[in-house]
């Protein structure tokens, strides 16, 4: 029933955590959108993050993917301090994201939404653009190559060539993780990636993001779809007023008192 | 698999450079055709000034149609470059070839001065910063009167010469122009079919994504400000010395604004549109002399019938309709 100490259960694992997050606290105007909030992901494991709207969990995925700086509170990715680094550092280092509301680049097609997501893999720099040299033509063909087979992986393949904006919604999110998925990160935040799914979608991205853990990528999941976060989640954070409320397995959570008060429903409150 | 996606990768890579590949060479053909018809100097000098503000067109294309950031002060740029060279050959005798170098290493200089603070900018903020900027160059123009002549301008520029070559004449300088003009499609074809292009194009998608995946989009944007600058300041140079004489009315904010219809009538991230919104509108008042004091009004009228009908640019535009007609 209480929460259990999650330092101690990484520490069981012997591996530091690649994600540790110390006392981070976040404000807009007057609104405390975070407050002292501290947790760690282990190595390979899938995080769900879950609590009401405006609980903060967006807020949580923009300090650490570096959007904006944290008020307060230092983030360590793979035990070094990243909370002033700039967002495509962190990218290079291994820091992927997916947005809530889609942020799909419209004025390209879906391969080169891949080839760009690639960006911080490839080096071709200005000169070598304008040069064209042999080495630059095998790194554009090894790019094109490997977005293809990303695309591949998540049934895009045939549909390379066509505007982004032209897909349907549910594969433009499965677009958006690939191209996450190009930058070969080592964490990857998935902003409610079911948002819009019909059921079916939804189970595939289930699929597909156990598959993504399987090549040894860790994932923080921020989702509104109990059964999705519930069903693919080794551990789930509980957010509520920009504070922890709670963590621990999905089971732990379900059967969690505060939980099922502030989160899942007033109903329970009659129990 | 892995042997499928090698397949479709080389189809789309051979389709596409093939395509580009025939265009250029179908436009090389073309201007070589142009030089060897057009007898008429006064054409050959409307070609001359095509060419001229085709440069232009595809500097400010790279930064507005393909990264998304305006400029209304790329005048400057084109100004600094005209000044420079004409300044240094007129007043400090340097041959035309030698005073390039600083006049397109000045526009560069300036650029990474104005775009360093300017382009953490965005949106109208970047449209004033970069207006206000193009006002004061056009006030140095005008007020330093010992070098730039005042607003009367700088007579007596040079012409360019190739070792006994002399340019002056209209039809070999139509050739460098427009050798100019090729070389800058293949390297904006290629900047922008290149990673380099596809972070450009990201920040114009999304700056915020851009920077979810990994885009330094301070320093892309800056680059492409940058080398636009150069162009602009290449393409000055090139005026400067085919017509002799500068003044500073062809660099003021009227000027900044022709540059961005010629963008926004060809078409927006377009290299063909370039081409097209620049000879447009340098025909345009060549054929409408009536206008001459109406320009501004034509301008604008035709920027917002553009941006009503066809936003995404004549070309786009035309090519749409054709297309629709033909499925129809």
């Amino acid at each position: 029933m209480k929460d259990p100490e999650m330092h101690d259960r990484d520490r069981e694992d012997g591996e530091a955590p690649i994600l540790r997050i110390c006392g981070a606290s976040k404000a807009f105007g007057g609104v405390q959108a975070l407050e002292d909030v501290s947790f760690e992901v282990s190595q390979g494991m899938i995080l769900g993050m879950i609590g009401p709207n405006g609980a903060g969990k967006t807020t949580l995925f923009n300090l650490i993917s570096g959007l904006y700086p944290p008020d307060a509170g230092r983030i360590f990715f793979n035990e070094a301090e990243i909370q002033r680094l700039p967002t495509h550092q962190r990218v290079r280092m291994g820091i992927a994201r997916t947005f809530q509301n889609l942020a799909l680049f419209e004025n390209m097609n879906v391969l080169e939404n891949v080839m760009v997501g690639q960006h911080v893999r490839t080096r071709c720099g200005f000169w070598g653009a304008i040069a064209r040299t042999p080495g630059v033509r095998r790194e554009e063909a090894a790019c094109r190559e490997s977005a293809l087979a990303l695309l591949d992986m998540v049934g895009l393949a045939d549909q390379a060539l066509k505007p982004s904006a032209d897909l349907p919604f549910g594969w433009q999110r499965l677009l958006e993780i690939s191209r996450a998925l190009a930058s070969r990160p080592r964490v990857l935040l998935l902003d409610e990636p079911a948002s819009g799914l019909n059921a079916l979608e939804t189970g595939r991205l289930g699929d597909l993001i156990l598959a993504i853990r399987n090549q040894g990528i860790t994932i923080m999941l921020v989702e509104h779809d109990m059964s999705l976060t519930m069903s693919v989640s080794d551990r789930i954070i509980v957010l509520d007023q920009g504070r922890v409320l709670a963590s621990g397995t999905p089971e732990e959570i379900q059967t969690h008192s505060a939980v099922r008060t502030a989160y899942l429903g007033e109903h329970c409150e009659q129990r | 698999m892995k042997a499928f996606t090698r397949n479709c990768s080389e189809k789309i890579m051979t389709q596409s450079s093939l395509h580009e590949t025939l265009r250029i060479g179908l436009l090389a053909g073309a201007v070589a055709a142009a030089g060897i018809l057009f007898d008429n100097a006064y054409h050959i000098q409307v070609l001359v000034f095509i060419g001229i503000n085709t440069i232009l067109t595809l500097g400010l294309n790279l930064l507005m149609g393909y990264t998304g950031q305006i400029s209304l002060g790329h005048a400057a740029f084109y100004g600094i470059g005209a000044y420079t060279s004409a300044i240094l050959t007129v007043h400090f005798q340097f041959s035309p070839w030698l005073a390039l170098v600083p006049s397109l290493g000045l526009a560069v200089l300036v650029a990474l001065i104005v775009g360093i603070p300017t382009l953490k900018l965005s949106g109208y903020y970047l449209a004033m910063g970069t207006l206000g900027f193009g006002m004061i160059v056009f006030i140095v123009f005008r007020e330093l009167d010992f070098w730039t002549g005042g607003s009367s301008g700088l007579a007596g520029i040079p012409s360019l010469k190739i070792g006994p070559v002399d340019l002056t004449s209209g039809r070999n300088f139509y050739y460098l122009v427009w050798g100019a003009v090729l070389g800058t499609l293949v390297v904006s074809r290629r900047l922008i079919e290149s990673r380099v292009g596809r972070a450009l194009r990201s920040i114009h998608g999304s700056e915020h994504a851009a920077m979810a995946i990994g885009v330094n989009t301070q320093a892309y944007k800056l680059q492409v400000f940058v080398f636009s600058a150069f162009l602009a300041a290449l393409a000055g140079f090139l005026y400067a010395h085919c017509i002799g004489f500068i003044s500073p009315g062809s660099f003021d904010f009227m000027a900044s604004v022709r540059m961005v219809t010629m963008v926004v009538i060809g078409g927006m991230a377009s290299i063909w549109g370039a081409l097209l919104g620049a000879s447009l509108l340098t025909l345009l008042p060549e054929w409408l002399h009536a206008f001459a004091e109406y320009e501004m009004i034509v301008y604008g009228l035709i920027l917002m019938l553009v941006m009503i009908f066809l936003p995404q640019g004549l070309l786009r535009g035309l090519l749409d309709i054709y297309e629709r007609s033909r499925n129809a």
